[in-house]
């Protein structure tokens, strides 16, 4: 990958207890790209996803070598601040996870918290946070009603929208379409086209025609290590390992 | 679901090999009924156009149908890319054989002009190089394609050296020129056929490694 890297991990390992999740992975991700990372369940994709924003030390029991920088920043430095962090590094999780509160609240929640309280400063962020996530047409006439009430494909897009209010440079998505149907997955996927134009995305999922349909970059896992990674078409065109021809080929996993 | 798609697949590629089968035969036998100036089995070989088209058309679709349903990936897609490409050369093959034969009629009356000139010999060449392309889609083995590019040169140089040859015999009498006009098509004909094996061989290349060569 010779595109400048917004995040780089150089010999990464993680431990859940005595379990070794994550092998040695070195890997490089390029700014203003999707990349995905696929494999079979439990090969590590997610950990390694969750190290991007530090959330696995909400686990007891990680045991974490190597190094991961993000912008040639140490995210494991003493100084590095974890509140920051996951503002510049967003995540989008399977489930949509909307607060039981209204649209409004939902998105300007997260720039509260980092100290914006002017509300015409909050209109503004709220009015752009959901135009950017593809959702402000289907609920500007609704602001105050409660997100619940959003069918899951719009709670998705809600969800994305949230992240994107605090003005994040990164946005993990945890297979972030495998709880909706085919339609709300095609306006998550126009929408993850459009926001590498101001974001890095990296995507975790487990459907390899939507890794090949919305990446640049795909990186296949297996049992913890990273088997490859290359430009997305020559993952699913030719694939240089084995192992990879054999997974997206469908022969395990 | 991945079991059965690859099932489909290995019925693909053998129903790939019969029709390149039929093509090479097509041509082998048109060759054959030309040389000894056969006109019934020169009729043999037209009588089979409908079946090679029929073929071709079932494995096309067939193809489309395993994109569709199975969106294939890395060698899977290659396979078919490749099946695609064969079918279209095999066809050639087969419909340059049936236009060698509708020349046996014409070239019946009287004894052959220089027994062919080096057509014989140039379409021995032609099937080797048609039969190691389609064993090579059939085994992956690439080394019996490795030397087809040399082996298209001489095939080249025979074509020229047919026509020279055919141009001095019409020149000799022009009673000759109706009969060298078809020798000089027919070694066209087999030209071509060379070309569709290296085109198989391409993609063979292709589907085996990913990587595009050029041969010709």
């Amino acid at each position: 990958m010779s595109e400048s890297a917004i995040i780089t991990t150089n010999n990464l390992n993680l431990w859940y207890h005595e379990k070794h999740a994550l092998q040695s992975v070195s890997i490089k991700i390029p700014k203003n790209r999707v990349t995905a990372l696929i494999g079979p369940s439990g090969c590590g994709k997610s950990t390694l996803l969750r190290c991007f924003n530090r959330l696995n030390d909400l686990i007891d029991h990680v045991k974490i070598t190597g190094e991961i920088t993000l912008d040639d920043e140490n995210l494991h430095a003493p100084a590095t601040d974890v509140v920051t962090l996951r503002k510049k590094v967003g995540m989008v999780f399977q489930k949509p996870n909307p607060f039981p509160k209204s649209i409004y609240e939902n998105v300007a929640y997260g720039p509260r918290v980092h100290g914006i309280c002017n509300k015409a400063e909050l209109d503004k962020i709220v009015e752009q946070s959901l135009r950017h996530a593809a959702i402000w047409d289907e609920v500007k006439e609704r602001l105050n009603d409660s997100a619940l009430g959003l069918s899951g494909g719009q709670q998705q897009r809600l969800c994305i929208a949230r992240t994107l209010a605090v003005e994040p440079e990164v946005i993990l998505m945890d297979e972030p379409c495998s709880a909706l149907d085919p339609i709300a997955t095609a306006k998550i996927e126009n929408l993850i086209e459009r926001l590498k134009e101001d974001y890095t995305v990296i995507i975790v999922t487990h459907n390899m025609q939507q890794a090949a349909r919305v990446s640049d970059y795909t990186g296949f896992m297996y049992l913890g290590k990273l088997i490859e990674c290359g430009k997305t078409r020559q993952i699913f065109e030719h694939p240089k390992e084995e192992l990879t021809e054999n997974y997206i080929t469908g022969r395990f996993g | 679901m991945a079991e059965k798609f690859h099932t489909e697949l290995k019925k693909l590629k053998a129903d790939t090999l019969k029709m390149a089968k039929l093509g090479r035969f097509m041509l082998r036998t048109g060759v054959d009924a030309l040389i000894r100036q056969d006109k019934e089995l020169a009729a043999s070989v037209v009588a089979r156009k409908d079946e090679i088209h029929e073929m071709e058309v079932r494995i096309e679709e067939h193809c489309y149908q395993l994109i569709a349903l199975n969106q294939p990936m890395a060698k899977d897609m290659r396979i078919i890319a490749c099946t695609l490409k064969v079918i279209t050369a095999s066809l050639r093959i087969g419909r340059y054989g049936k236009s060698i034969a509708n020349t046996v009629a014409d070239l019946s009356t009287k004894p052959h002009i220089a027994n062919l000139m080096s057509i014989p010999h140039m379409a021995d060449l032609v099937i080797d190089m048609i039969d190691d392309a389609v064993a090579a889609y059939e085994s992956d083995n690439l080394r019996l394609i490795e030397d087809l590019s040399s082996r298209d040169d001489t095939i080249d140089a025979l074509r020229h050296s047919i026509f020279r040859e055919g141009i001095t015999y019409m020149m000799e009498d022009p009673k000759n020129i109706s009969r060298c006009t078809h020798y000089i098509m027919v070694a066209r004909y087999l030209e071509r056929c060379a070309d569709h094996a290296c085109k198989i061989a391409e993609n063979v290349q292709y589907m085996e490694t990913g990587e595009r060569v050029e041969i010709h």
